[in-house]
């Protein structure tokens, strides 16, 4: 596994990375076809769509998780930092002194200011992540965890442990009521431009490229003249930058700074990743990956919704088909590679 | 010889950095409220540790190894759950205990399955186990999200109501668990094969351990901890509750972090780990304590955890130079 790339097959035309996402987007047309002919009401324009909306945050989330993991390093704080760009969104935008308790007054900043007041809090997030990993070292899984307890931290201070809802301006909620049509709102949009970048920055420039060295082989990368520390911190303030955004649409869409929002969505994030093909190890993956990731993952969780089992099922679901699709991967690209 | 020295310091520091702040801790907070040290807090913080005791003592030994289980905060709620079910159908306490512990050993087993013969990733397989668990353990409860009520009175018996010296059995099954795991990791092959492959897995390999059954029965003994105190946890709330093992693998990480043992494996100490432990439970029952509220606790054990690994990195650089 660990040298996909340096292995590709000789006689075919297309590399080991193209044949995963190509196996992986089989995977996602069976299943969508198996839903749409099983699951009543599935093959519907308002499911669909919603379907689209509800993967539009985390496929935001998982291009910066995406590139790290590419890379070769985990990010299990955007989750955390989830939370805090929603409370922090609202709380700089609230009206001071507006109402009685505490929770309902902020600093009554304009919503422009306070989007990017909260964006640079959520990157100092990262920065700090940045310094714990690659400064000092710290194994990333660990370090990240501590970082997402203190930005879930910060938001749960802020909030108070509940959500702040009260005396926010009315462009609040426009982030996330704005629709093109149906249920295609902005987040859709921001995502879909993001991943462009995203994906112009993978496939066409040196920064990209040079992710992928770094996660192949870090000493071979460093000796090779590439200044991995620098690569790494921006890796690790992009990723936080992004589920910053991730945050501030969902608080919109909400029209609440609510400090449990993006519970659990650092694990969905690495989900969806590695669900998709991207390589645990490093120097294999693309934010493509994610995007085939996402839908695979919602629209399993959407037919067991509407197929009347109890929500739990998504977490049996989730486990199950984490363990299926890395080993199914695994053992098609064995294959090619014999 | 100056190695020796050098060595001989470090770990002195260690032995007494953790113990330090334990003291620290506990001297502020007795300071602040003079209830804090008194005899029903005391009892009350060790009656409350030992879930993350039993937790995190037996990670500390995986993680000596180099491996990571975020499965057993599901395990422990799952557990608790089984527990409860089988209690309320009437089956006998010991019963229910047996197939519950034998429970954990089985998701241990399969965790181990996923990371040494499957070869996935220990976040992600135990990632996927910890998934199940919880999916499982929702499932099994009434209207997928409910507690179980209802036990009996006498279920108290082993975590709650005090035994000897005002405290409960459970706290002396967690002390003899506790001693088998210290003389497990200093004494036996066992510790000496995990700190082995903990510093470098080719080398053990090479050098004759079987890494395989190594790492693999140590997984198991984690999923049997982790249903201990799943079986613990509800006998002290007399509640079955899947996800109230939520958090445990973040808690158990900062517990083994504090007490030294460092994630990139090699070295550890069971012993320093229950310390970590006291210290988070201190600071958690010490926050109640002077009235702050619950919500200050998810920072404050996040910059705790981020210390501790700086505190182990400066150390380990410190010694370098």
């Amino acid at each position: 596994m660990r040298n996909l790339n340096a292995q590709n097959n000789a006689n075919s035309r297309i590399s080991n990375l193209t044949f995963a996402i190509l196996s992986m987007l089989v995977v996602l047309v069976v299943i969508f076809t198996i839903a749409s002919i099983c699951v009543p009401r599935f093959f519907d324009i308002n499911n669909i769509s919603n379907l689209i909306a509800q993967q539009a945050e985390i496929i935001i989330l998982g291009i910066g998780v995406t590139f790290l993991l590419i890379a070769g390093y985990f990010d299990m704080s955007v989750g955390g930092i989830i939370s805090m760009a929603a409370v922090l969104s609202a709380y700089f935008c609230q009206a001071t002194g507006a109402a009685a308790n505490d929770l309902g007054s902020g600093l009554g900043l304009g919503y422009g200011t306070a989007i990017a007041l909260t964006l640079i809090c959520c990157m100092a997030i990262g920065a700090l992540n940045a310094l714990l990993v690659v400064k000092l070292k710290v194994n990333s899984v660990i370090a990240t965890l501590g970082t997402m307890a203190v930005a879930r931290g910060i938001a749960m201070i802020v909030a108070k442990g509940a959500q702040r809802i009260t005396g926010l301006p009315e462009e609040f909620c426009a982030i996330g009521q704005f629709t093109i049509i149906g249920t295609i709102n902005l987040a859709v949009v921001i995502s879909i431009i993001l991943l462009i970048i995203a994906l112009i920055i993978e496939n066409k420039t040196i920064f990209g490229r040079r992710i992928y060295l770094i996660g192949a082989n870090q000493t071979a990368a460093k000796l090779s003249g590439i200044n991995v520390d620098r690569q790494v911190a921006i890796l690790y303030i992009t990723s936080a930058f992004l589920a910053g955004i991730s945050g501030i649409v969902m608080a919109s869409r909400f029209n609440a700074g609510n400090c449990a929002l993006g519970t659990g969505y650092e694990f969905d994030a690495l989900v969806i990743t590695v669900l998709g093909g991207t390589s645990i190890f490093g120097g294999f993956g693309s934010v493509t990956c994610a995007v085939v990731g996402a839908f695979i993952l919602g629209i399993l969780s959407t037919s067991v919704n509407m197929l009347g089992f109890q929500p739990s099922m998504q977490m049996l679901v989730k486990g199950v088909v984490i363990i299926v699709s890395i080993l199914a991967l695994r053992f098609a690209l064995n294959k090619r590679n014999v | 010889m100056n190695l020796n020295r050098s060595i001989s310091w470090k770990s002195t520091f260690k032995n007494l950095y953790v113990f330090s702040v334990l003291a620290l801790i506990i001297i502020i907070f007795s300071s602040i409220s003079s209830n804090f040290i008194g005899a029903p807090n005391i009892t009350n913080i060790i009656r409350q540790s030992v879930p993350l005791l039993l937790v995190s003592t037996s990670v500390t030994l995986l993680m000596m190894s180099g491996n990571i289980d975020l499965s057993v905060g599901g395990i422990l709620g799952l557990c608790s759950v089984v527990f409860s079910i089988m209690i309320n159908a009437g089956s006998g306490y010991f019963m229910a205990a047996v197939l519950t512990l034998l429970l954990g050993v089985f998701i241990g087993f399969f965790n181990g399955f996923l990371v040494v013969r499957l070869r996935i990733v220990p976040v992600i397989a135990t990632l996927a186990t910890m998934s199940l668990c919880v999916g499982l353990g929702k499932l099994m409860s009434p209207g997928g999200i409910g507690l179980i009520k209802g036990l009996p009175e006498d279920i108290v018996g082993f975590g709650r109501t005090p035994f000897l010296l005002r405290l409960p059995i459970s706290v002396y099954v967690a002390a003899a668990v506790i001693i088998v795991l210290v003389v497990l990791q200093r004494k036996t092959l066992l510790g000496k094969y995990a700190a082995a492959i903990g510093g470098n897995s080719t080398a053990a390999e090479l050098s004759g351990i079987n890494v395989v059954k190594t790492v693999w029965l140590l997984y198991v003994i984690v999923g049997l901890c982790a249903a201990l105190a799943g079986i613990t946890r509800t006998s002290l709330l007399s509640l079955g509750d899947p996800v109230t093992g939520m958090g445990m693998e973040m808690d158990a990480m900062i517990a083994v972090v504090l007490g030294g043992t460092s994630f990139s494996g090699g070295e550890g100490s069971v012993a320093r780990t229950v310390i970590g432990v006291l210290v988070l439970m201190c600071l958690t029952a010490g926050m109640q304590v002077i009235g702050a509220e619950a919500y200050y606790q998810t920072i404050v054990k996040g910059i705790v955890l981020i210390i501790a690994v700086v505190v182990d990195v400066l150390v380990k650089e410190k010694i370098d130079d």
